[in-house]
């Protein structure tokens, strides 16, 4: 397994989305590109704007659905093609996990003629938020398409 | 490794044994073949739609069976063909019966124009159609919407939008609820899902939905045929959507409140999505008027997509807009309080059909006048390129089923699978020779809907009619296909 990655995992109805990396923000990062590439063909789209979103969870796994469907509503809100996602701080601050991340991507209009599905939101169904076999952070949920 | 067990009951009927935790039993119409298709998944892979069935018949006040129509397959939480009828005192709502795209549904309407008529100029009103009726991810519908205006598409429907000028009065005569569902609550519903509508309003979205021209080709029942205006050759539209951004938005923000919710009144949760509150609880009602809300605004859409299609229609065949009736609009993603006979006795309850269609049979006061003695048509979206079926529901069904029947086909191979076997434009190429005019949004998105993905909608309609449950009218076979 890479370094740090991700890919889907078959549903029969919805899609599985995967992402790993050395640690959970990481594994959130790459997971959310998973989710973005559902959307839209990515490669060679100039993301140039940016985008600061946070969000809360209990526990790691709701973090990562809560994570999600913030970009997802952000996206639809402001028009916008997420391409990238750098997280800047992801912990657990008392009872609640946390994380502040920043999201570039491009404007609809420009991204026309690459626009695939639409996802209507992450799940709780196949979440989770684990060490894999090889030392990795993996983060995955089912999407709704 | 898959532990549930399950028994036929008889050759469209199979039944898994109320056990352990289980309020009820569960039931699921297949035949052998989709049996074994089922239980081969069940056991070799991450997504179990029995067991989903099995779970959901653990959830406190549950009625008579936790049910799956023919069309059954892995959806999160409930499968999809899923229904789950609730005791409105003791029962629970869940979020996973209804999902993120509340009230999807087909409105069908008939179109008085001669088969051949639309044979001949398909390739234009496929273009027609295609600029006209707004399609694919984030496309913004003609009716732009201020908040307060949102507010007015939610408590009222299809009706505000047909007091803007989309649609005729007649239409809503034969939409289920007359397109409006009373108790929806603007205010249990966040500004954020209010603020992706309003532009939203009037579009038909990606994936699975579509809009199609069709024709009828095979009548089984005449007398229902005649009932709803039907002949061979007859002309209809057919529009496949819901409540697009405002309910995936619903369902996200509800999501989180229902998951404490479960735990604050200590509902068993078996599976992260299935969860939910009881019905009288706070966060149940709220729930519930937000649900109503998105199934509004679902109505509201299709109401707007109707005219759309009218409009296309002129443009192509400079016909009146009279010419084209709506023959009936009926969701599959649902919450309906609705009067059933349970043990003998009648009684008032919630229920949740996910991937499943309401199938009134004769007699039922909710079934329009004109309908009212063969029952509603049940409309059933086949394949891209293959058929679809008009329904219609028996007293078997109000007995077993709670009036439910099929949704569709019902997907067979993941998208990712769909994927890999198909390509988009080959479909399109495929389609066009058999004389099928295709225009997408995305030509993935064609792959990922290829024919070959989805079970055989002729078995799954077919299972339902040999259990006795629903029975078929038409077949439609299309001429044109939009899809977003």
């Amino acid at each position: 397994m890479r370094e740090r990655g991700h890919d889907t995992i078959d549903h029969t109805a919805d899609m599985g989305i995967r992402g790993w990396g050395a640690g959970i923000p990481e594994a959130f990062e790459e997971a959310a590109r998973a989710m973005f590439e559902l959307a839209a063909e990515l490669d060679g789209l100039a993301a140039d704007r940016e985008v600061s979103v946070s969000c809360e969870g209990t526990d790691a796994e709701e973090l990562l659905v809560e994570f999600l469907n913030t970009l997802l509503t952000r996206a639809d809100l402001e028009d916008l093609v997420f391409v990238r996602v750098s997280i800047d701080r992801l912990g657990k601050d008392g009872g609640s996990w946390r994380l502040g991340a920043r999201v570039m991507g491009a404007p609809r209009e420009r991204a026309a003629g690459r626009l695939l599905t639409e996802v209507k939101a992450a799940t709780y169904y196949g979440a989770s938020v684990r060490m894999s076999g090889e030392g990795l952070w993996e983060a995955r949920c089912v999407v709704d398409l | 490794m898959n532990t549930v067990k399950v028994r036929k009951v008889h050759d469209y009927l199979w039944e898994i044994p109320r056990e352990n935790g289980m309020h009820v039993p569960g039931r699921i119409y297949a035949d052998e073949r989709s049996m074994q298709h089922l239980m081969a998944e069940s056991r070799s892979k991450e997504w179990d739609a029995l067991l989903q069935v099995r779970n959901v018949a653990c959830l406190p006040g549950i009625q008579r069976a936790s049910l799956a129509m023919a069309d059954i397959h892995p959806g999160y939480g409930f499968p999809i063909g899923g229904v789950g009828a609730f005791d409105v005192e003791t029962g629970v709502v869940t979020i996973a019966g209804v999902g993120f795209d509340i009230n999807c549904g087909v409105r069908t309407m008939t179109v008085d124009i001669p088969l051949a008529e639309i044979k001949r100029n398909r390739e234009r009103l496929a273009d027609a159609i295609f600029r006209t009726v707004p399609a694919g991810l984030g496309s913004t519908g003609s009716l732009k919407l201020s908040r307060k205006e949102i507010d007015k598409v939610l408590t009222s429907g299809a009706r505000y939008v047909l007091e803007r000028g989309y649609g005729l009065a007649a239409d809503l005569d034969f939409v289920e609820e007359n397109g409006c569902v009373p108790g929806a609550d603007p205010s249990c519903v966040s500004e954020h899902a209010k603020e992706r509508q309003f532009k939203q309003v009037g579009t038909l979205g990606s994936g699975n939905h579509y809009l199609e021209v069709q024709y009828v080709d095979t009548i089984f029942d005449q007398h229902a045929a005649r009932v709803f205006g039907l002949m061979e050759n007859s002309v209809v539209v057919s529009i496949h959507t819901g409540s697009r951004a405002l309910g995936h938005q619903i369902g996200t923000d509800y999501q989180k409140v229902l998951r404490r919710a479960s735990e604050k009144y200590r509902i068993p949760i078996l599976e992260a999505e299935l969860v939910g509150a009881p019905i009288t609880s706070p966060e149940g009602k709220q729930y519930i008027a937000a649900v109503k809300a998105g199934i509004n605004c679902a109505f509201a859409n299709r109401q707007v997509i109707g005219e759309l299609v009218r409009r296309a229609f002129k443009e192509t065949f400079g016909i009146d807009d009279t010419m084209i009736r709506t023959l009936y609009e009926v969701g599959h993603n649902n919450l309906k309080f609705e009067r059933h006979t349970v043990d003998g006795k009648d009684r008032e309850l919630l229920v949740h059909r996910k991937g499943a269609t309401r199938a009134f049979g004769p007699g039922r006061p909710e079934v329009p006048e004109p309908y009212r003695s063969v029952g509603h048509p049940v409309l059933v979206g086949g394949t891209m390129g293959t058929s679809s079926f008009i329904l219609v529901g028996t007293e078997r069904g109000m007995e077993e089923t709670f009036g439910s029947a099929v949704h569709g086909a019902g997907r067979l191979k993941s998208r990712k699978q769909a994927m890999r076997e198909y390509r988009g434009e080959r479909i399109i190429g495929d389609l066009g020779s058999a004389g099928i005019v295709v225009r997408v949004h995305s030509t993935r998105g064609a792959a990922e809907e290829a024919p070959g993905a989805y079970k055989d909608v002729e078995q799954v309609v077919s299972i339902m009619e040999g259990a006795g449950v629903s029975r078929r009218v038409v077949r439609l076979k299309p001429i044109v296909c939009v899809k977003g």
